[in-house]
């Protein structure tokens, strides 16, 4: 980002130096004045003295471009789930294989001293969802293309306080989402501590397919969330923050069309709570390293009243090479405890039930890397970002996942 | 179960706070240099951060709840 100053601290500095500058030559009288001429010397031409504005130029309330950051990802997704249709037999899991295209740009810019913009695009493409699930019957999930914008705007208050107003829409073939918030966060301690909380409301409005892919009209489900965060520097060297975020989900809460199999033989469609309470803390910690490195560790622990407790760990390891290029391996371990209806043969009774694999009680874990080269730019840009990662994904209930991504991105 | 999970945000909640007595020991501007190499940055990038929500949230139940917004997309819940 790039160094603001207001126009009255610089001129109060200017003022402050002016002096200085010239006492040499003018050990008295009016700072800026022009000092008595010698006899005999020749006489300087005079300097006109430059106002604020035009040693800093007139203020600017236009829209400047600071950043444009592109990244596109790949996921490629092999394995099989019991809500899945289209195993050997009505009772056997079915495929989760599926890709996923995902292209993404973010553009950053400043508006005036207080304002900052973020609006973030995301598009999805979605292919060979659940082939031999509800494809079977139906072109529901199949292709779906999705998109997305995140808008943020964040006005900086005072030296230490910023507001930031949050919106997005989500668009997908049979889907809606709104999202709108509020986000503040405040400094204390020169910097050192950073309290921040923040307060969303998602509403996501969507087609009702039986699991038969028949549609049923329209249902809907609401999000409401808040956090609560701080962030400390511990040392010189060493960043702490801990975050705590609740949600309370209401409304239909599945996709509608995963299915579950039935002790008499067949499948029945999901049924779920209406309402969903879910807490999640996270503790991250970032230590640089004294060859050059550093090493983030990062800790989740999740509870719902949908009876999951979940824990995850993630280590990650950085190593400069060189001003411009760094190199990153990480390692990521989940684990947590099922639904407390999840089944793999529920009765036929109409009592909650759910065989979604990812309510299921697994272990998953993550290993990847990345490759990242942040470079000065001469021209237009004042620097470029360049990344290629890549991530593979296993769970302990058959699933696994390769993911590429690739980013570049573009300073002002 | 869910007194359980009550007990660790409680402990969580009491590391957090033991932590935090560590503002109390200011580290000076001129020597927060390494905090803006980009090593550093305590969460990803945006859209980094935005393929792994995308990852996770859509394929583990215990996923989301941070109190960021995560409606939509293929096999949310």
């Amino acid at each position: 980002m790039r160094a603001r100053y207001s126009p009255t601290v610089l001129g109060v500095a200017l003022a402050i130096l002016a002096p200085w500058q010239s006492g040499r030559a003018q050990p008295s009288g009016n700072p800026g004045s022009a000092p008595p001429p010698a006899s005999g010397a020749a006489v300087p031409p005079a300097v006109p003295a430059l106002s604020e504005a035009e040693i800093l130029g007139t203020p600017d309330d236009g829209i400047h471009i600071q950043s444009v950051m592109t990244r596109i990802t790949g996921f490629d997704q092999f394995g099989n789930g019991y809500q899945a249709q289209g195993g050997p037999t009505p009772l056997s899991p079915g495929s989760e294989r599926a890709t996923v295209l995902e292209p993404q740009a973010e553009i950053e810019a400043t508006q005036g001293d207080r304002w900052r913009h973020s609006i973030h695009v995301p598009v999805d493409v979605v292919s060979m969802a659940s082939t031999h699930a509800i494809d079977v019957m139906t072109t529901a999930s199949k292709h779906v293309e999705a998109g997305a914008i995140d808008w943020a705007a964040d006005y900086k208050m005072d030296a230490v306080t910023d507001a930031t107003l949050l919106g997005g829409v989500h668009l997908e073939n049979p889907f809606r989402s709104w999202h709108g918030g509020l986000a503040g966060k405040r400094a204390f301690a020169d910097g050192d501590t950073v309290v921040s909380a923040s307060v969303v409301e998602v509403f996501d409005w969507f087609d009702r397919f039986d699991i038969h892919g028949g549609r049923h009209g329209r249902t809907d489900r609401s999000s409401a969330s808040g956090s609560v965060g701080i962030t400390q520097i511990l040392t010189p060297t060493t960043l702490f923050n801990v975050n705590y975020g609740f949600t309370l989900q209401l409304g239909e809460l599945g996709n509608t069309w995963n299915s579950v199999p039935l002790s008499g033989g067949q499948r029945g469609p999901e049924i779920l709570p209406d309402e969903r309470s879910r807490h999640a803390i996270v503790a991250r910690v970032a230590q640089y390293l004294p060859w050059n490195g550093a090493l983030h560790l990062y800790y989740r622990f999740y509870a719902d009243d949908w009876g999951i407790v979940g824990h995850t760990a993630e280590g990650e390891l950085m190593q400069r090479l060189s001003r411009a290029l760094y190199l990153g391996a990480h390692y990521r371990y989940h684990v947590q405890t099922g639904a407390y209806f999840f089944t793999t043969l529920a009765p036929s009774d109409g009592s909650l039930r759910v065989a979604d694999s990812d309510l299921a009680p697994l272990g998953a874990q993550t290993i990847g890397g990345k490759v990242v080269i942040d470079t000065p730019a001469a021209g237009d840009f004042r620097a470029l970002h360049f990344e290629v990662g890549y991530d593979r994904y296993f769970r302990t209930n058959d699933l696994q996942i390769n993911v590429v991504t690739c980013a570049t991105g573009y300073r002002f | 179960m869910i007194g359980r999970a009550v007990r660790g945000l409680r402990a969580a909640g009491a590391c957090a706070a033991l932590v935090s007595l560590a503002g109390c020991a200011t580290v000076p501007q001129n020597r927060r240099a390494h905090f803006a190499d980009p090593m550093m940055q305590l969460t990803p990038e945006t859209l980094d951060a935005a393929r792994q929500q995308k990852m996770y949230d859509s394929r583990e139940g215990a996923a989301g709840g941070d109190g960021a917004p995560s409606g939509g997309g293929c096999g949310c819940q």
